[in-house]
């Protein structure tokens, strides 16, 4: 059974800085890697020991599989824990570590390998008698024509998806046969800009679709338990932006809850997972579900079954990873409460979400009851536009959903970050809505149901205080550029205006 | 001193009386106004309620984001209404419309040539950028003008790609 007494984490950003955490609490020394553009990044200050990868861009640093196992043999690191995103999801870095003695907190290669190919994935848990949603679930590398000819047969609408894809990208909605070449080709062309792989699949669009996962944990002696799911219907081009815990869609139903749990649990035991995984499936109006895809790492989410369970995580995948067993049976988990947690991303809500970049000059975290903040960046931190725009993660804990609600509503008017736009105007937006607090959403509500725009009918709509703000620093402004332009006809002494001067630019 | 400023379309006359009191629209409040630790963040006291906001200035435009409301507001002295409104909103339309790049990131492809018509919402250029391919479209229609950049060119925020004449 090893002690691991020295892990490295291979990512960057809030992720890091969330396992660093862990490894800390458990008295394990880290280190951390980082490419150029994170030299004064959280992740390379908390650790105890840092090496550079290389340039910014991830080809280069955070995806140098090679580099990476370097520096963990150099270091004597005794395993390599690898997030999400970069190299988490791939099978040959997994069975690289193993073959140089180095622990991989994860899932086997052969799990990876056998969910990471979505085509894969859906015909080994449909025949672990797990429904799937109906689409092409041949080998995942048709051409044009084949896709077009099995359209039909599928009906629209419909979804193309990257077969090595995840996070909504190299993913297009296709509603007609006429659109459908183009966006096949604009999916293609994602996919394989983000994954290196340009084949795709098609997949029957589930109309009303609410998208709920389930944690599972699992050990290397084949116990498996769930810890209760996540609600993540609150999506955008196919990204989530927020994630609940209970789903309210499911809320006092355990029966349902648990039937959900036992089939994800089959669905791991299918592919003898080990480690931490989400099952995610598509749940219908009536409560059919259907299996989506798994994802064989830590989620983004993982913190609000944190808060309603107890139970930490990442903690657990140490725990596993050093062959332990898991700490809880499934009888011992339960779920205590609300937890929501809101993405804070560097981008504009009111310009199309797009991506924005800048150096962080003033931020003031919400702290207070209830309140978890994941974050990797602090004041001076420039958000480049080599990496995903995730700067951090707003979590809080409620006895009720109402209370939840009340309390992201209190902590988001207290989140400031100045320097950059993020979405934090949205999820406040978000808050008020009568249709997310009644829950009345599925994953197509923030494209079709809701506009950050509708700000009139708000009770917080104050524009006569909007203006007196905005002609008020506008004024000191003007009066500012008059006294430099004037400077030769002041009428006050140098030295009373220099004084004057320096007070207006404190 | 007098300001005519716009939120939404509606036109508030702020009246700066003193350094404790404004005017808006004729009633008169009492302010206390200060930035906070030498950043875009104001607090404001009206009448004994406060208000905590970010106000920066963007192309010609204030905008004020507080309690999750952005309020974009053009805000004119009484000369630099009359002096816009004397030259009237001409011109805009038949102006050329360049393309400038919303972020920082790689331009992924140019799908349209010089000469080439375009109508309103057609895709003028891929970008990427934070690992999302971004599609940027025309405002309107027209003939490409001057392509300034190329699949695999690094951009800058604010860059010009192209235009559309």
């Amino acid at each position: 059974m090893p002690m691991f007494s020295k892990v490295l984490v291979a990512n960057r950003g809030e992720i890091a800085v969330r396992i660093l955490r862990a490894c800390r609490e458990l008295g394990i020394r880290t280190v951390a890697v980082y490419s150029d553009a994170d030299r004064q990044s959280l992740h390379v200050r908390y650790a105890d020991e840092a090496y550079r990868l290389g340039p910014a861009p991830s080809r280069e640093s955070y995806l140098r599989g090679d580099k990476i196992l370097s520096i963990a043999l150099k270091t004597g690191a005794c395993a390599i824990h690898p997030g999400y995103g970069f190299l988490a999801e791939r099978a040959d870095f997994a069975a690289e570590c193993q073959a140089n003695g180095i622990v991989f907190i994860g899932p086997p290669p052969s799990a990876i390998a056998a969910m990471g190919d979505k085509a894969v994935a859906r015909q080994t848990v449909a025949r672990a008698g797990v429904a799937v949603v109906p689409g092409t679930e041949g080998d995942g590398s048709l051409n044009d024509e084949e896709l077009l000819a099995l359209a039909p047969q599928i009906g629209f609408p419909l979804l193309v998806k990257a077969v090595a894809g995840g996070g909504g990208k190299g993913m297009r909605e296709v509603t007609n046969m006429e659109e459908m070449p183009a966006l096949v080709t604009a999916a293609r062309r994602e996919a394989e800009a983000s994954f290196g792989d340009g084949n795709v699949y098609l997949e029957k669009m589930v109309e009303g679709a609410r998208h709920i996962e389930v944690q599972i944990l699992a050990d290397g002696a084949g116990n498996v338990i769930h810890l209760g799911e996540r609600e993540c219907s609150i999506q955008r081009r196919h990204q989530k932006i927020l994630e609940e815990s209970p789903s309210p869609f499911i809320m006092e139903d355990n029966d349902f809850r648990q039937k959900l749990g036992a089939v994800a649990v089959r669905a791991a035991q299918a592919v003898n997972y080990e480690n931490a995984g989400t099952i995610e499936f598509l749940v219908d109006k009536d409560k059919n579900f259907y299996f989506l895809e798994m994802n064989t790492r830590l989620q983004v989410e993982h913190p609000t079954t944190e808060l309603v369970t107890g139970v930490d995580i990442v903690k657990e995948q140490i725990r596993i990873a050093r062959g332990r067993q898991l700490h809880h049976k499934q009888e011992d988990i339960h779920m205590k409460g609300w937890a929501i947690e809101c993405r804070i991303n560097a981008e504009d809500p009111y310009n199309n979400f797009i991506p924005s970049t800048g150096r962080i000059t003033h931020t003031l975290l919400p702290t207070g009851p209830g309140v978890r903040v994941d974050t990797g960046v602090y004041i001076g931190f420039e958000v480049t536009p080599f990496y995903d725009s995730l700067i951090s993660k707003l979590i809080v804990w409620g006895e009720t959903r109402g209370e939840a609600i009340l309390r992201m509503r209190r902590a988001l008017d207290e989140y400031k970050i100045i320097g950059l736009r993020t979405n934090i105007p949205f999820h406040q937006r978000l808050m008020d809505s009568h249709r997310f607090m009644g829950t009345q959403y599925d994953t197509r509500f923030v494209e079709e149901r809701f506009s950050i725009h509708a700000a009139e009918e708000s009770k917080t709509y104050h524009p006569e205080i909007a203006a007196i703000m905005a002609t008020l620093v506008a004024h000191q402004q003007a009066e500012r550029a008059a006294h430099v332009i004037q400077r030769g006809e002041r009428d006050t002494s140098n030295w009373k205006w220099l004084g004057r001067w320096e007070r207006l630019r404190k | 001193m007098k300001y005519v400023t716009n939120i939404e379309e509606h036109d508030y006359t702020v009246e700066i009386l003193d350094d404790h009191h404004v005017s808006v629209n004729g009633t008169t409040y009492e302010i206390d106004f200060v930035p906070v630790s030498n950043q875009p963040v104001y607090s404001l006291i009206v009448n004994g309620e406060s208000f905590d906001a970010h106000v920066f200035y963007d192309e010609d435009i204030w905008q004020v984001l507080f309690q999750g409301n952005l309020y974009t507001a053009l805000v004119e002295d009484e000369r630099e209404k009359r002096l816009r409104l004397s030259l009237g909103g001409a011109a805009s339309e038949r102006e050329e419309f360049l393309l400038k790049a919303p972020m920082p990131g790689m331009v992924v492809s140019v799908p349209v040539q010089p000469g080439q018509t375009v109508k309103k919402g057609d895709v003028l250029l891929i970008l990427e950028s934070m690992k999302m391919q971004n599609e940027l479209r025309t405002p309107r229609d027209g003939v490409v003008g001057r392509v300034r950049v190329a699949s695999g060119d690094r951009v800058e925020k604010k860059d010009t790609l192209l235009s559309v004449e």
